[in-house]
């Protein structure tokens, strides 16, 4: 005799725990929606790629302005040595190939209890599964009269756009024989090696233009990704032309003066023709609220699925999220954004999850012809991402000139290629 | 990498191999949630969506499966010097390997039809 007839094992299931997962199953054969914040490498390309898995999804975009402005080739533009249209895209392959809606405004609230994400305009978005990209903030204060004002006096340029045009203006405007001092945060921050590229292509400016003028690089940190690199290679480019003070030798920065046109760190007060003040930063607001960054101004995010560790069903990658060891890049958003896509479409049609394949490569140009690299591959075990034995390194320290211009290349080569990726 | 490889049964197998992993992709859906997907999708960062690369950076849809098993080993053992991918390919498996080759094969395929 059988133990249940069919319709009570029905009535059963219905009434189990897993009734869940088969009503997410049975929507996965519908529409299931997906809310993708944040147009960036992360989101974009998560919003793509979840459309190239599952033709039937129904993707939204929540992206605050109609244009993206990338930071990667940021430093180059702040050189003179590319355009800002050149670094700026939009999302109209995105609605048009791939069939995502976007919404251009900003993610205020969010209730992971009723799976509900509230804009700007009080409309909510429900939600079966969500992913937050949103990139990062620099609270104000964190340097002590480092506010939205005097951003506008010493910009940040850590967000691509209007600041980057504006310390562009400024470099243009000084006059030979002046001081420029970039300050750099203490880790974790968005790009590690972008302040060390960045005082390297402004050093190229200099160097071509405003020969008797100098660089400080005020360090928060005593190393720095691809130090050696960069070391050699500013003794090498750029003699007497950058100088790097780090923490133990009092580079930190800890008050800027932007009406008197100060800034000042532990031992010493300056006063600069240009600063670049790269603040200290954390997760943009939306992935703070919730309890979603335990209050670490990062979130915890498990390595196979890019999924909250607090919320089920929220998802950040990029920036915002704690991918340690990976680093908060453009590569590592993209890459993310292609697991947590396919993480999701799996969850959604209850099938397991494949094996992630996490990497990285940041590309840094210390000059137009002299590019480096860091590389990792990264490998997920119960949900902790490790580096790959073997796979991570920079490039060598003694290559030749002809590595240094191929990897120049391969930089401008990877930034049209990933652009692509994400926005084509 | 001048040297004249022969794979006398493999490329068929290839084609084979290739003709069965298309079928989701007709289906319009990519087999997203492969291995060999998702490591395919992780090269597309630098070698361009699919493999299809502009700039310097070698593109990856016109190399043979054969060719880019052969040029991923070689990376691994640093019998091919490269720039990053000798490191890269450290960090990938045999099966990984093999994956990554079957899926480039299968866009290939679906291309060619």
């Amino acid at each position: 005799m059988a133990l249940f007839t069919r319709r009570q094992f029905f009535s059963l299931a219905g009434s189990l725990p897993f009734a869940g997962a088969l009503t997410r199953q049975v929507r996965a054969n519908t529409r299931a929606r997906v809310v993708v914040v944040g147009g960036g490498f992360g989101g974009a390309t998560c919003a793509k790629y979840l459309r190239r898995a599952d033709p039937r999804l129904e993707i939204t975009l929540v992206t605050p302005q109609r244009q993206f402005i990338t930071c990667p080739f940021s430093n180059a533009a702040l050189a003179g040595l590319r355009d800002v249209a050149s670094l700026t895209y939009t999302y109209q392959t995105l609605q048009e190939r791939y069939g995502v809606q976007v919404v251009y405004t900003e993610a205020t609230g969010l209730d992971p209890a009723t799976q509900c994400l509230t804009l700007t305009d009080g409309k909510t978005l429900a939600y079966d599964k969500l992913v937050l990209s949103p990139g990062v903030e620099l609270p104000w204060g964190a340097i002590e009269g480092y506010d939205v004002v005097a951003s506008e006096v010493f910009p940040h340029a850590w967000q691509a756009g209007s600041q980057t045009l504006l310390l562009r203006r400024q470099l243009e405007a000084m006059e030979d024989g002046g001081l420029v001092v970039i300050s750099a945060p203490e880790t974790p921050y968005r790009c590690p090696p972008g302040p060390y590229e960045r005082a390297s292509l402004i050093a190229h400016y200099l160097k071509t233009y405003k020969p008797k003028s100098k660089v400080l690089l005020l360090d928060a940190k005593d190393s720095f990704t691809k130090d050696k690199l960069f070391l050699a290679a500013w003794k090498r480019l750029y003699p007497g032309l950058i100088e790097w003070v780090p923490g133990a030798q009092g580079g930190r920065v800890i008050q800027v003066d932007a009406g008197a046109g100060i800034v000042r760190t532990e031992f010493d007060e300056y006063k600069p023709a240009v600063a670049n003040v790269i603040a200290p930063q954390h997760a943009a607001a939306i992935a703070r609220t919730g309890g979603l960054d335990e209050g670490k101004g990062w979130c915890s995010v498990k390595g196979s699925t890019f999924e909250s560790t607090v919320h089920t069903n929220v998802h950040i990658i990029g920036d915002a999220a704690i991918g340690n060891p990976m680093p908060k890049s453009a590569f590592s958003a993209n890459n993310q954004a292609k697991v947590c896509a396919a993480a999701i479409v799996a969850q959604l049609r209850g099938k397991p999850i494949a094996q992630p394949a996490l990497m990285n490569t940041c590309y840094s140009l210390v000059a137009p012809d002299y590019g480096i690299s860091i590389t990792a591959v990264y490998h997920v075990e119960n949900d902790t991402i490790r580096v790959a034995p073997g796979s991570s390194g920079t490039s060598p320290l003694d290559a030749p000139d002809t590595t240094r211009a191929l990897e120049a290349a391969y930089a401008r080569s990877w930034y049209a290629n990933i652009t692509a990726d994400t926005f084509g | 990498m001048n040297r004249p490889v022969v794979f006398p049964d493999t490329r068929n197998l290839f084609v084979l191999f290739a003709g069965l992993l298309s079928v989701p992709a007709i289906a319009s859906a990519d087999p997203i949630s492969t291995r060999g997907a998702t490591l395919a999708y992780a090269c597309a960062a630098c070698h361009g969506p699919d493999g299809r690369s502009q700039g310097a950076i070698p593109p990856l849809d016109r190399l043979s499966p054969e060719h880019f098993r052969e040029a991923m080993h070689a990376f691994r053992t640093g019998g091919r010097q490269g720039t990053v991918m000798n490191r890269i390919a450290k960090g990938l498996s045999d099966t990984d390997i093999e994956a990554v080759t079957a899926y480039f094969a299968s866009v290939e395929q679906s291309q060619q039809e």
